[in-house]
């Protein structure tokens, strides 16, 4: 990205000129977070960012990093069980936000007689299936269409780590697109499991015993490092090399 | 005049700002959207709550005051719909306060509460920058002074206006980019020419020119368009989230 960013304030007028133009006529034009449609042909900015315009998926949005998680369909997150009802357990996905619905059906191959008895404080993988501005959102283990977890369900043992929502998004969009080399980069050398939720939490998990745990602080402390100081690949990698010496 | 504004440096608010201006600094703090009281709750929108906390002790109804005028402002930018059932939490907290006034010399400094608002207005805006909360639109704020010789001062420093003598009417305005008035509170005596002079004064100063950018900059670049100094904010907070894209 070594072209120059537009910067918008909320309330600019996006004009038609910088909106993405594509090829395909039948392909409607996709507003992302921080833009609001007014009709008839309006298009606005709500949230300070950088504007980005991806010509290919004939979409554009708002490029920031701050502020609360909202939840939106289809988002992975890590949930905190906070307490069971008789279907369903309450989750809290951010502090001071109402409690996220989490049907203890919705595990894969869970029956009446046989489901996952979680504790409160326990932690969940799951993905965001429904949610409204009216209705609390509703959390789901399985996918809707086979009926596998893959890779969702509750996380035992680590540790949970804050990052921020933009350190997540880069996470989940892998090494190249993302520019994060830190995983990929540790786990040439020691063994651990991660979860990234959207919603700013890192799930880490190094093995058992005080080895373990020093895996899974060095892994956690770098990613938040990374994070904060906002580093590119190459200095991620020095971040590596010194979370390994430690080791 | 030299605005300084730090953002989202407060690590457990969403969104926070330090504004500094004239020897006055308030610190903001944004919380939201959260969970609501069921007695503050609105089916359709965000409430959204406003708490002033003063740089000596406990606010009183000067503060309370303070706030109504700012709740009733921020209202009609956060586009409160999006969110509804939810709390904004909006705190402001004055961490100083030019000495003038909080030595209680300058009387017209300590008896109105006008000449806080700006400040209070701009800081309160950009701590919801940084919690990207969505808005409608920018809001920039100022004060003018008329003194009783009729002459109009952009937001003076307390220096100014103790040197001024005698002070007619404090005018304090807020503007959209669109170049709306979205607020505007007097005191003192003026006419209804007066007030116009103060508000296109305030206008200018507040809102981008069309013409060139910069085109407000006084000879000696003093003197910055408040719509100008909040995209360098702006633009500073998106750098500096962006840092890892050109990063090597």
């Amino acid at each position: 990205m070594a072209t120059a960013q537009t910067i918008v304030l909320p309330g600019d007028k996006i004009s038609l000129s910088a909106l993405p133009t594509s090829p395909n006529p039948n392909k409607p034009l996709t507003l992302g977070p921080g833009l609001r449609h007014i009709p008839p042909s309006t298009i606005t900015t709500t949230i300070a960012g950088a504007l980005v315009v991806d010509t290919r998926k004939n979409a554009t949005w708002v490029e920031y990093n701050s502020g609360r998680y909202t939840p939106s369909p289809s988002d992975l997150v890590i949930a905190t069980v906070h307490s069971s009802l008789t279907e369903a357990y309450n989750c809290t996905l951010t502090p001071h936000t109402p409690y996220a619905t989490l049907p203890q059906l919705a595990f894969e191959s869970a029956t009446r007689k046989t489901r996952p008895i979680l504790a409160p404080n326990s932690l969940v993988y799951a993905r965001i299936l429904s949610c409204t501005p009216y209705t609390a959102p509703e959390l789901t283990c399985v996918d809707p269409s086979t009926g596998k977890a893959g890779g969702l369900g509750p996380l035992k043992g680590g540790m949970v780590f804050e990052i921020s929502l933009g350190m997540a998004r880069r996470l989940m969009l892998g090494g190249a697109k993302g520019s994060v080399v830190l995983l990929e980069a540790l786990a040439e050398k020691v063994a651990f499991e991660v979860a990234v939720g959207r919603n700013g939490v890192l799930w880490v998990h190094g093995g058992e015993g005080a080895q373990g745990i020093k895996i899974t602080l060095a892994v956690g402390r770098a990613v938040q490092e990374a994070d904060e100081k906002c580093l590119g690949v190459k200095d991620q990698r020095k971040v590596v090399e010194k979370a390994l010496k430690g080791l | 005049m030299s605005s300084k504004a730090v953002l989202s440096h407060l690590h457990r608010a969403d969104g926070s700002a330090t504004y500094s201006q004239n020897g006055y600094t308030i610190i903001g703090a944004v919380n939201g959207p959260v969970d609501v009281q069921r007695r503050d709750e609105l089916p359709e929108e965000a409430a959204i709550e406003v708490n002033v906390r003063p740089a000596v002790g406990v606010g009183g109804p000067r503060e309370r005051h303070l706030e109504s005028l700012i709740q009733a402002t921020l209202r009609h930018l956060i586009l409160v719909r999006s969110y509804p059932r939810t709390l904004i939490q909006v705190t402001l907290q004055v961490r100083s306060l030019p000495e003038e006034e909080s030595a209680g010399i300058g009387s017209v400094l300590t008896n109105s509460s006008l000449t806080l608002l700006p400040h209070l207005l701009n800081t309160a805006f950009l701590a919801l920058l940084s919690a990207s909360i969505p808005l409608s639109t920018t809001l920039t704020s100022a004060f003018v002074v008329i003194t009783s010789s009729g002459k109009l001062l952009y937001s003076p420093s307390s220096t100014d206006i103790l040197r001024a003598q005698s002070i007619r009417s404090i005018h304090v305005f807020a503007f959209s980019a669109q170049r709306s008035l979205l607020l505007s509170e007097g005191e003192g005596e003026f006419d209804v020419e007066e007030w116009e002079d103060a508000c296109d004064l305030a206008e200018d100063r507040c809102c981008r020119n069309a013409g060139i950018a910069g085109e407000n900059m006084d000879v000696d670049g003093e003197v910055m368009n408040l719509a100008d100094f909040l995209r360098d904010v702006v633009k500073e907070k998106v750098v500096k989230e962006q840092k890892w894209k050109t990063a090597p």
